[in-house]
């Protein structure tokens, strides 16, 4: 079993090498058959990652010490689901992790690319083979999940206890995953860039619909990341602008960027070469991250998957760069647009404006986080770039883009006039200003927020007064309601799937305005038998009641919570202490009600039950992970095909063949 | 709801459902935001200070957010202090003199660091004079002199184009 995996690898690497190989010739000399063999000895990469990965949970299920990586990552104590987090918990495993996933859904984006753009196809699949055969070259050569230890010890080290908690079988996967997935879109572009088929649009729809398949991986991961840290982390926030944090991020910004300016370059055809540049870049960002994951040069909490080839993932990082701006600058003239801009008041400009502001809120970030490196090189200083400049920076900057959210998708494409943009304006300007006084008045002070609230308020009413038209006509013609907004919807999927997610992010920033600006927090030390309040509540500590496990001690201790003079019930805050790791992992208790969170957790007991609390009131922080399913849902709208024409008119004559047909 | 009569009547109707649910989240904020002002000033303070320094043990968290001991008792020192009546700009000059300019969460804004508050307004005057730029260079010389319609005018045209497709 082992011996299988462990073969399959190099096989893998060779397969994934040859394939790149035969897809860029057969697209270079346009040899078509040499782009099909090239094709499926892609196809031929994941079945043989499958077995390799089925050796190395099966040597973790069997607890097979003799393999350097178990024994590294787990022991005998660890609970038997907790070998599948295992398995990437590490920087070896994650590496086979990664370059399973992106094999599988590469493939996928193969069998999509291959029929829609043939002659893009070769190209994009020998970018992609490239990219596989990176990740398989380290895996066989530097970290080998599957390589024996001379010796068998006894049992194995374990899993950082950090990492045993629901949320890990979710979020590292999906936030992996979403950094590896942009390389699709990537190569969808790229490869139409050097088949010279940029300035034709035929590549925007693919490359659309896996730039929102990444963001929609991508973005999962980070709400993922910020909810675990949340339950878990016990500090009560979700986002401490950490290093890592923010180089997951840098690439979601540019590609939020990336899938809007991509819809002027499909409604319009413009910003052919801007597009190019803004995929390069978000590429250039995910591998980014996966360095400052692994080996950067900055300190965070994430240091799980630590490892000394950061300098690889710098050099390949490097060399896609220099590449692709190669290819780029190579077949820029491909890239030429016709169309001209209208007016400076349209949608198109409106797209450019936020594009440039997300570059700017990337640039800023990492900025902030490299800016310790700087300053260590160039004053031999150790200084700390955190939250409070990202915050006071990138606050004012998101908001903006909120802003733009609300007018960009009222303006219409081509030109819009002062006049008529006023006109649609009206209701989302009353909303806000309406909105603004009122939450002055029901006592939100703070200018800050009472700003960003307005501006959530102007987006909304923005996109129900569109909603609304679009239905009243639609019911004037006699359907009921429902049905209206059902096809409204279903009737330009882009258009409203985009507004369903824009909503999702009013959701995002309400909650994470209300709980940044208006938390309550104590910090209260209790014996048992004690009552405390915050806030409208208050409550009781019973008792702490402790459980001795072989590897761990759980302490859990129990709080009656009233709200007034109303029971709400029981609460648990829990924490566990690991010895052997030095690691105390806590977990809050949490009452999440649409209004507010009331968040407990315990740090350290002592011995006669007495133990500091922390107590909070995050208010509306239920809607940021409430946002997280209408953000899918809008992203799986937008991206849903409708039926087309059949295109049985667009065949080719019989005595053409199209390369890689 | 053909008539006018009853058209006018359901939009007053959905205008009650729209102020009831704006209402709603009016009154949702008033609930949200009211418990910060429970907190004591002298525990606001004190939180303030210690969201602002950093634990130097567990990189990038602050003392507030850190479980470690250190940071513990670095809460307890910021908590004596304050109650011994000292301001925060002291304390957190004590602090940097114990830890060295990386325990405030920000850099300074003098010397070198000035950079780091510096470098974010200029990409950003930057980037935005290259936006105006570059929308100037791609507008047309000579405009089109057509006439386009507006997404509501065009939302009227195709829903007719669909309604006649549908007839057929």
């Amino acid at each position: 079993m082992i011996e299988a995996g462990q073969i399959a690898l190099p096989i893998a690497l060779l397969t994934a090498v040859y394939a790149a190989a035969a897809s860029f010739a057969a697209a270079w000399r346009r040899i078509p058959e040499l782009s099909v063999s090239g094709r499926y000895a892609f196809y031929a990469v994941p079945p043989l990652l499958v077995v390799s990965s089925i050796a190395l949970v099966y040597a973790f299920a069997t607890s097979d010490f003799s393999i350097r990586y178990v024994a590294e990552n787990s022991n005998l104590a660890m609970p038997r689901a907790y070998t599948w987090v295992a398995f990437y918990a590490g920087n070896a495993g994650s590496l086979l992790f990664l370059a399973g996933v992106f094999a599988v859904i590469a493939t996928v984006a193969v069998l999509s690319i291959r029929r829609k753009l043939p002659y893009t196809a070769p190209y994009a699949t020998g970018i992609m083979a490239l990219v596989l055969a990176f990740f398989l070259a380290i895996i066989v050569f530097f970290a080998n999940p599957l390589e024996r230890l001379p010796l068998t010890p006894p049992d194995g080290q374990g899993i950082n206890p950090l990492l045993v908690h629901f949320g890990m079988f979710i979020h590292p996967p999906m936030q992996m995953t979403g950094l590896i997935v942009v390389a699709i879109p990537f190569s969808i572009a790229m490869g139409a860039l050097l088949a010279r088929r940029g300035g034709r649009d035929e590549w925007v729809d693919l490359g659309r619909t896996w730039a929102m398949i990444s963001w929609l991986i991508l973005t999962s991961g980070l709400l993922l990341g910020s909810w675990w840290a949340y339950t878990i982390l016990g500090w009560g926030g979700y986002w401490a602008w950490d290093p890592v944090e923010n180089s997951a991020l840098l690439p979601w910004l540019a590609l939020t960027a990336f899938v809007h300016s991509i819809m002027v370059q499909k409604r319009r055809g413009m910003f052919r070469t801007w597009n190019m540049v803004l995929i390069i870049v978000a590429f250039t960002l995910a591998q980014m991250g996966m360095f400052i994951n692994r080996g950067g040069p900055v300190p965070s909490v994430h240091s799980f998957a630590q490892s000394t080839m950061g300098w690889l993932f710098l050099a390949f990082m490097a060399g896609t760069l220099i590449l692709s701006l190669a290819a780029f600058v190579w077949r820029m003239d491909s890239l030429r647009s016709r169309e001209g801009l209208d007016s400076l008041l349209s949608r198109e400009s409106a797209f450019l404006a936020q594009n440039v502001l997300f570059l700017v809120v990337a640039f800023v970030t990492l900025w902030g986080t490299i800016f310790p490196v700087f300053s260590e090189a160039a004053q031999d200083v150790t200084l700390t770039v955190g939250a409070p400049f990202f915050n006071r920076i990138n606050g004012p900057l998101l908001l903006a883009i909120v802003f733009l959210m609300g007018v960009g998708p009222l303006l219409p494409w081509r030109r819009a006039t002062p006049r008529n943009l006023l006109r649609t304006l009206r209701y989302p300007l009353i909303a806000a200003a309406v909105a603004g006084v009122l939450l002055f008045a029901v006592g939100v002070r703070q200018i800050p927020a009472l700003v960003a609230l307005a501006t959530c308020a102007l987006v909304v009413t923005g996109i129900a007064h569109e909603w609304a038209r679009g239905v009243r006509a639609r019911h004037g013609r006699g359907e009921n309601y429902a049905l209206a907004f059902g096809r409204l919807l279903s009737g330009n999927r882009p258009r409203y799937g985009g507004y369903v997610v824009h909503l999702a992010i009013i959701m995002l920033a309400v909650g994470a305005t209300a709980s940044s600006f208006y938390s309550a927090q104590r910090d209260v030390a209790m014996s048992p038998g004690d009552t405390a309040a915050l806030g409208e509540y208050s409550f009781t500590y019973l008792g702490v009641t402790t459980v001795e496990f072989p590897d761990r001690t759980e302490q859990t201790a129990e709080f009656d919570v009233y709200e007034g003079d109303e029971y709400l019930g029981r609460m648990y805050p829990f924490r566990a202490v690991y010895p052997e790791f030095r690691i105390a992992s806590t977990r809050g208790a949490i009452r999440s009600t649409p209004v507010e969170d009331f968040y407990l957790v315990p740090s350290e007991f002592n011995d006669d039950g007495s133990a500091i609390f922390r107590v909070l009131i995050n208010p509306m922080v239920w809607w940021m992970w409430a946002s997280g399913p209408v953000l899918a849902a809008g992203v799986l709208l937008a991206i849903s095909p409708r039926r087309q024409p059949s295109p049985s008119t667009l065949r080719l004559p019989a005595n053409v063949r199209a390369a890689g047909a | 709801m053909q008539s006018s009569g009853g058209a006018g009547a359901a939009w007053r109707g959905r205008a009650r459902v729209a102020a009831a649910l704006a209402a709603l989240c009016l009154a949702l904020f008033g609930l949200a935001c009211d418990s910060a002002a429970e907190v004591p000033t002298l525990e606001q303070r004190e939180q303030r200070l210690n969201r602002a320094i950093m634990c130097p043990v567990c990189p990038g968290e602050s003392i507030d957010q850190s479980r470690n001991p250190l940071s513990a008792q670095m809460r307890g020192v910021v908590r004596d202090r304050l109650e011994q009546g000292w301001s925060e700009e002291q304390i957190t000059a004590y602090f940097v003199d114990s830890y060295g300019p990386s325990v405030i969460m920000e850099p300074p804004a003098s010397g070198f660091s000035l950079l780091a508050w510096v470098g974010p307004p200029v990409a950003l005057a930057l980037a935005l004079a290259a936006l105006v730029v570059a929308l100037r260079a791609m507008r047309r010389r000579t405009p089109e002199p057509e006439a386009r319609l507006t997404d509501e005018e065009s939302e009227e045209y195709f829903a007719r184009v669909e309604d006649a497709l549908r007839r057929n």
